[in-house]
């Protein structure tokens, strides 16, 4: 017997990869959307979850960016 | 990491597609058999053809028969054989000649009727006039001088880019608008598009890429988004087009009568005028100019694969020789320094407009304005579509002589004049934004044998569809394209 899952193939380095575990497992986006985790660069995920994880993962770059430069003299 | 990988889920920059004379030709197939009934439209044709295909047409014009295709051939030594191929090919795609048998069961090309017959006219003379060229009688006591011509174009074309970069703030300044036609035509060819939310307009990744082009090109391609958009107004495609070469054949600086048009004709002229691509004092009056922008508009050469502008060589150094006209004023004028600020010598609301694309202004000066690139001033405009890429394209375009000399004796070799610093980031900013891949796909475990596995496992990698597999834990991704394909496969291999 073969199992058939639809959905996302993901890939991304490690450290990504363990904060979307994160997310799966603190149910930051509301609820669990990882289907399987395949290896330390791949995981399958949920297809409509993308949209919502996409913003998140921007939010999360926004946080921890600090500006280069000063603005002012 | 790669990061575009035609995911769906993924947002995908598309590219803006430009095509050139003869792909646009190409494509018209349901009415190219109208077009060639226009003189005007033949000679254009015939113009944008390879050298050898205008050799062939040219011997082919005045003999009355089909032409043993032998024969064609025997005219090209055997060296250019490439050439004359791709010559014949290009009379077919155009469907300037077709293929016809003749006794002895040779075949032959033959020379489409109405080509042939219209060229001739456009060649020899005859025919009716071009409605345009019934000159004026009396020579106008205010005529136009070429440098006022080509200060109007650009003043009218300007209007329409700085309404792409600055629709939302130009709306209660003291600046001309433009039509809703011309809004609509930027709309239709996804030059930008309207915010849902807010009911303002984007510019889009394509908007971009064709604020990046040179003049001639932008007016090319934006008039073949009109030409797609024109039957919908109830003009006909064919008139517009034979209009708008019949113009591309005129003689700048001289004024021709409008007399003869067509009401619909009339219409389509004074949307030309708003593109600027003829000059008319009043809406009323009977005579017209047309402008470098409309004789520029058939010798079109710039964004065409390498291939074809050997074939054009001709046609392509004339292209540079006006381009290096038009561009003269447009030369160079932004600095950006290795601390991210960027300085723009220019008082062109428009290229100040541009700029603010992508970077945080900080002052103003008569002549020049001083900005920032911040994370966030490049989030935005990556947000919007435009890519880092274009960027630093634009930057490199517009670079000041001064930074391309500095960058031209600096000890610290670089392929670019920008400080490498900045493009780095530049990059690596539209990178963080990319640091997942998302393919749509079908998981397939809990294999009961490793020989299943591998059976299906070879079979997705021999039609190319899979995405990744363990051989431990028995576990494939395939792509879903790929999903039905191995669905039966997988049916069919376990019945058997």
């Amino acid at each position: 017997m073969v199992n058939v899952l639809k959905g996302v193939l993901v890939e991304c380095d490690p450290a990504m990869k363990q904060f979307l575990l994160h997310l799966d497992e603190k149910l930051i986006l509301g609820r669990k959307f990882i289907l399987q985790e395949l290896d330390e660069k791949h995981l399958f995920i949920a297809s409509d979850i993308v949209e919502t994880l996409q913003a998140k993962i921007d939010d999360l770059m926004d946080r921890i960016s600090f500006p280069l430069h000063e603005k002012d003299n | 990491m790669s990061s575009k990988k035609g995911s769906s889920a993924a947002s995908q920059v598309v590219h803006l597609e430009c095509k050139n004379l003869h792909s646009y030709l190409k494509s018209q197939t349901q009415i190219i058999s109208k077009l060639y009934e226009e003189p005007s439209i033949c000679l254009a044709a015939y113009r944008d053809l390879p050298e050898i295909a205008k050799q062939f047409v040219i011997r082919m014009l005045c003999v009355e028969q089909p032409v043993p295709q032998a024969v064609v051939q025997s005219w090209g030594s055997q060296v250019y054989a490439k050439e004359n191929l791709a010559a014949c090919e290009a009379l077919t795609e155009l469907r300037i000649w077709t293929e016809a048998s003749i006794s002895g069961g040779l075949t032959a090309w033959d020379l489409t009727p109405s080509f042939k017959r219209n060229l001739k006219i456009a060649w020899l003379g005859g025919g009716r006039s071009w409605s345009m060229f019934n000159s004026v009688e009396q020579n106008d006591a205010k005529s136009r001088d070429i440098s006022f011509l080509d200060n109007y174009a650009m003043s009218r074309w300007n209007c329409l880019l700085h309404y792409m970069v600055d629709s939302n703030a130009s709306k209660g300044s003291e600046m001309e608008g433009i039509s809703v036609d011309a809004v609509r035509i930027i709309l239709h060819a996804n030059l930008m598009n309207r915010n849902e939310q807010d009911g303002s307009y984007m510019l889009t990744s394509q908007g971009f890429q064709f604020l990046l082009m040179d003049t001639q090109s932008q007016v090319w391609h934006f008039m073949l988004q009109y030409l797609n958009t024109c039957e919908q107004r109830g003009l006909s495609l064919v008139d517009c087009l034979s209009m708008l070469f019949q113009l591309s054949f005129s003689t700048l600086g001289r004024d021709y009568s409008s007399e003869g048009l067509s009401e619909n004709m009339q219409t389509f002229l004074q949307h030309l005028r708003e593109f600027g691509l003829v000059y008319q004092r009043t809406r009323k009056e009977r005579r017209f100019f047309p402008t470098r922008l409309a004789l520029n508009f058939t010798t079109k050469n710039a964004i065409v694969p390498e291939n074809i502008i050997e074939n054009g060589n001709i046609n392509n150094n004339i292209n540079k020789l006006q381009q290096s006209d038009d561009t003269n004023y447009e030369k160079g004028y932004i600095i950006v320094e290795t601390n991210y600020r960027v300085y723009a010598y220019t008082d062109s609301k428009l290229q100040i407009s541009l700029l603010a694309l992508f970077t945080e202004l900080l002052y103003r000066f008569p002549n020049v304005t001083v900005g920032v690139i911040t994370r966030d001033s490049i989030r935005q405009a990556l947000r919007g579509g435009i890519t880092s890429r274009q960027i630093i394209s634009y930057l490199e375009q517009h670079a000041h002589p001064k930074m391309i000399a500095n960058a031209s004796t600096s000890s610290f070799k670089t392929t670019s004049f920008l400080p490498p610093t900045v493009i780095d980031q530049i990059k690596l900013w539209e990178n963080e934004r990319n640091r997942f891949s998302f393919i749509d796909g079908v998981v397939y475990n809990q294999f009961l044998s490793e020989a299943d596995f591998m059976t299906l496992r070879d079979y997705a990698q021999s039609i190319d569809v899979l995405l990744w597999q363990n051989e431990r834990t028995r576990t494939m991704v395939v792509k879903k394209t790929g999903h039905e394909d191995v669905k039966k496969f997988w049916k069919r291999y376990s019945k058997g």
